[in-house]
C-alpha cells in the first residue's frame, strides 16, 4: 500500500482564525479516508490547501513523492490531483457529456497550435474521450441525461456529474467534498459503488462527509478534525463510538 | 466601381476586426476594448517595413500581424496573471500611450499620418485581386473563429467562462488559454491593419482611437456576441451606415460626431430591445455539426 498524497505539518491561519494546525495526513493508493468533524473544523479548508486554492503558511504536500505545495492549482491537478466541490461548480452552459469532456487533465484539443497542425490527432482524441465519457456516464447511471444541460438536473444527479467529471481526470488522488449532501435514494448506492470502484482501481480517495452512515460503510479509515487539528484517526466505527469526539461534534 | 471596391474592403476588414474581437470579448470573455491598437500596429509595422526597409509587402504584412501578436502578449501576460480586470486598464493605457507615441515621433509620420505606403497587387493584378484577397482573409477569419468556438477549444473556453476555479482544478491553465486567444485575435487585427495600409496607402493615428474601439464593439454587440455570423452582420451594418450618412447632405463637421452618436445610440437601443444582438447565441454551448452524434443508441 503506497502513499500517494503526503501532508506534513500543514499550517494555515486567516488572521486569528486557525484553519489548519500542524496537519499530518497520508492518503494511500486504493484506500478511502473519511474526514469527519463539525462545521468549521477545517475539512474543506484542507481540501482547498491541498488543491492550491490558497497557499499554506507552512508545511509540505507531496504527490507521488514530488512536492506540489508551491504549485498553482492547475499544475497540481495536472500532476494527478482532482477534487469535487461542496457547491458543485459544474459548467452550467455545457451538457452533462461536455462537462465530462472537459475533465481529462491533458487535452490536445485545447492547444491552438494543435488545432491548426494536428487536426487528425485532436479528432482521434476527441472520439476516444467521448467513448470514455459515455462509459463513465454509464457507470454513474447518467447515460440517459448525457445531452441534458448540467444545470437542469436534480441536485443528486448534479453531485454525480461532479464526481464523474473528476473521474475523467484519471487522477492519482481524488478529494470528494460532501458528495452525499442532498443526495437521496438511488443515487446513494450509485455514489457508494462509484467511489469504491475508483479506490479499487488504485486511486487514493479522501471524503469529507456529514452522512455518518455513508462514511462508515465506505471508508477504510476515519480522521476526526476539530479547529484545524487532526484529533484522532482509526476505524470510523471507533471514532463514532468515542464519547469525547461525539461531544465535540455535537457541541453538547 | 472603385467606390464599391473600397466599401467591400472596408466591410471585409470590419468582418476580420469584429470576428477576431468576438473571439476575445465573446468566446474568451476577456474585457478589453483596445482592439484598434493592434490594428494600428499591423498597419504601421507593415507599412514602415515595406516603405523604409524594402521588405516585400506580403512578408511585411505577416510581420505586421506577428508584431501585433507579440505586443498583445506583452500586454496580456502580466495583467492576466494578476486578474482579468487589469487587462481592460492595461490595454486602454497601451492603446492611448502607443497612439500618443506615434503622433510624436517623426519616422511614423507623426499626427499627420504615414504616407506613400507601397501598394500591393493593385498595380500588377488589379483592384479586384486585392478585394479578393481581403474578402478571402475575412472568410478565413470567420471559418477559423467558428472552428475554434465550436470545437474542443470553444468547449473549454465555455467551461472557463462558467467557472474558472473548477476549470483550473481540472488541470487547465486558464491564463495560458486567455493569452493564446488574445494573441490570436490581436494578430488577426494586425493582419487587417496591414491589409488596410497597403490598399489606402495612408494611415493616421487618429483612426485607431477610441471611436474605432466603439465601432468594433458595436459591431460585435449589435450583430450578436458569441455567434459566428453576428460580427459579420454587425460589420456590414456598421460599415455601410456611416457611408450611408455621407450621402445625406450634412456639413463635414457634423459627420464625425454623428457617427459616434450612431454607435452609442445603436448599443443603447439594442441593450433594451435585443440584448442578445441581431444573431442570438444560446446560453448552451454547441459542438459543430461535424462532430459525431452521441447520446442516441
Amino acid at each position: 500500500m503506497s502513499a500517494v498524497l503526503e501532508i506534513r505539518g500543514l499550517d494555515k491561519r486567516f488572521g486569528g482564525i486557525v484553519v489548519a494546525d500542524a496537519i499530518d495526513l497520508t492518503l494511500s493508493a486504493g484506500r478511502v479516508v473519511g474526514l469527519i468533524g463539525p462545521n468549521g473544523a477545517g475539512k474543506t479548508s484542507l481540501f482547498n490547501l491541498v488543491s492550491g486554492i490558497f497557499p499554506a503558511d507552512a508545511g509540505t504536500i507531496t504527490l507521488d513523492g514530488e512536492r506540489i505545495d508551491r504549485l498553482k492549482t492547475h499544475r497540481r491537478a495536472a500532476r494527478g490531483l482532482s477534487r469535487t466541490w461542496q457547491n458543485l461548480r459544474l459548467f452550467p452552459s455545457l451538457s452533462v457529456l461536455d462537462n465530462l469532456m472537459v475533465g481529462p487533465r491533458h487535452y490536445p484539443g485545447e492547444k491552438l497550435w494543435r488545432l491548426a497542425f494536428d487536426r487528425g490527432g485532436v479528432r482521434r482524441r476527441e472520439a476516444e474521450t467521448r467513448r470514455r465519457a459515455l462509459d463513465v456516464l454509464e457507470r454513474t447511471g447518467l447515460a440517459a441525461v448525457a445531452k441534458t444541460r448540467a444545470a437542469d438536473l436534480t441536485f443528486g444527479q448534479q453531485k454525480l456529474v461532479g464526481v464523474a467529471r473528476a473521474l475523467m481526470n484519471e487522477s492519482r488522488c481524488l478529494l470528494l467534498d460532501e458528495p452525499m449532501a442532498g443526495v437521496e435514494g438511488h443515487a446513494y448506492e450509485t455514489m457508494q459503488r462509484v467511489v469504491r470502484d475508483v479506490a479499487a482501481s488504485g486511486v487514493a480517495v479522501c471524503v469529507v462527509e456529514h452522512n455518518v452512515a455513508f462514511i462508515r460503510d465506505l471508508c477504510d479509515e476515519g480522521v476526526f478534525m476539530f479547529a484545524g487539528k487532526v484529533l484522532a484517526r482509526g476505524p470510523v466505527a471507533d471514532l463514532i463510538a468515542d464519547p469525547r469526539l461525539t461531544e465535540l461534534y455535537f457541541g453538547t | 466601381m472603385e467606390y464599391i471596391y473600397t466599401l467591400v474592403i472596408l466591410i471585409a476588414l470590419g468582418v476580420v476586426l469584429a470576428s477576431s474581437f468576438n473571439l476575445i470579448i465573446g468566446y474568451a470573455g476577456l474585457v478589453s476594448i483596445a482592439h484598434p491598437v493592434f490594428y494600428a500596429i499591423g498597419a504601421y509595422v507593415s507599412a514602415l517595413l515595406a516603405r523604409d526597409h524594402g521588405v516585400p509587402v506580403p512578408v511585411a504584412m505577416i510581420l505586421g500581424a506577428l508584431a501585433a501578436m507579440a505586443a498583445s502578449i506583452a500586454v496580456a501576460l502580466p495583467s492576466l496573471r494578476v486578474s482579468g480586470d487589469y487587462l481592460l486598464i492595461a490595454s486602454i493605457g497601451f492603446q492611448l500611450g502607443l497612439l500618443e507615441a506615434i503622433k510624436n515621433v517623426s519616422f511614423t509620420g507623426g499626427a499627420g499620418g504615414l504616407t506613400n505606403i507601397p501598394p500591393f497587387l493593385i498595380q500588377t493584378a488589379g483592384r479586384e485581386a486585392y478585394v479578393a484577397l481581403v474578402v478571402g482573409v475575412a472568410v478565413l477569419t470567420v471559418l477559423l473563429t467558428r472552428s475554434i468556438a465550436h470545437g474542443p477549444y470553444g468547449r473549454a473556453l465555455s467551461a472557463m467562462r462558467d467557472d474558472e476555479l473548477a476549470f483550473a482544478a481540472l488541470g487547465r491553465n486558464a491564463v495560458a488559454m486567455k493569452v493564446a486567444v488574445f494573441a490570436l485575435g490581436s494578430g488577426l487585427a494586425g493582419l487587417a491593419g496591414a491589409l488596410y495600409a497597403h490598399y489606402f496607402r495612408f494611415v493616421t493615428p487618429e483612426q485607431f482611437e477610441l471611436l474605432q474601439s466603439a465601432a468594433i464593439l458595436t459591431m460585435v454587440v449589435v450583430g450578436g456576441i458569441r455567434t459566428t455570423w453576428g460580427p459579420v452582420v454587425g460589420a456590414i451594418l456598421l460599415q455601410a451606415l456611416p457611408q450611408a450618412i455621407t450621402f445625406l447632405d450634412l456639413p463635414v463637421a457634423l459627420l464625425g460626431p454623428l457617427q459616434g452618436l450612431l454607435f452609442t445610440g445603436l448599443v443603447l437601443v439594442f441593450m433594451f430591445w435585443r440584448p442578445q444582438g441581431l444573431v442570438a447565441a444560446g446560453e448552451f454551448w454547441r459542438p459543430s455539426r461535424e462532430a459525431p452524434d452521441v447520446g442516441r443508441p
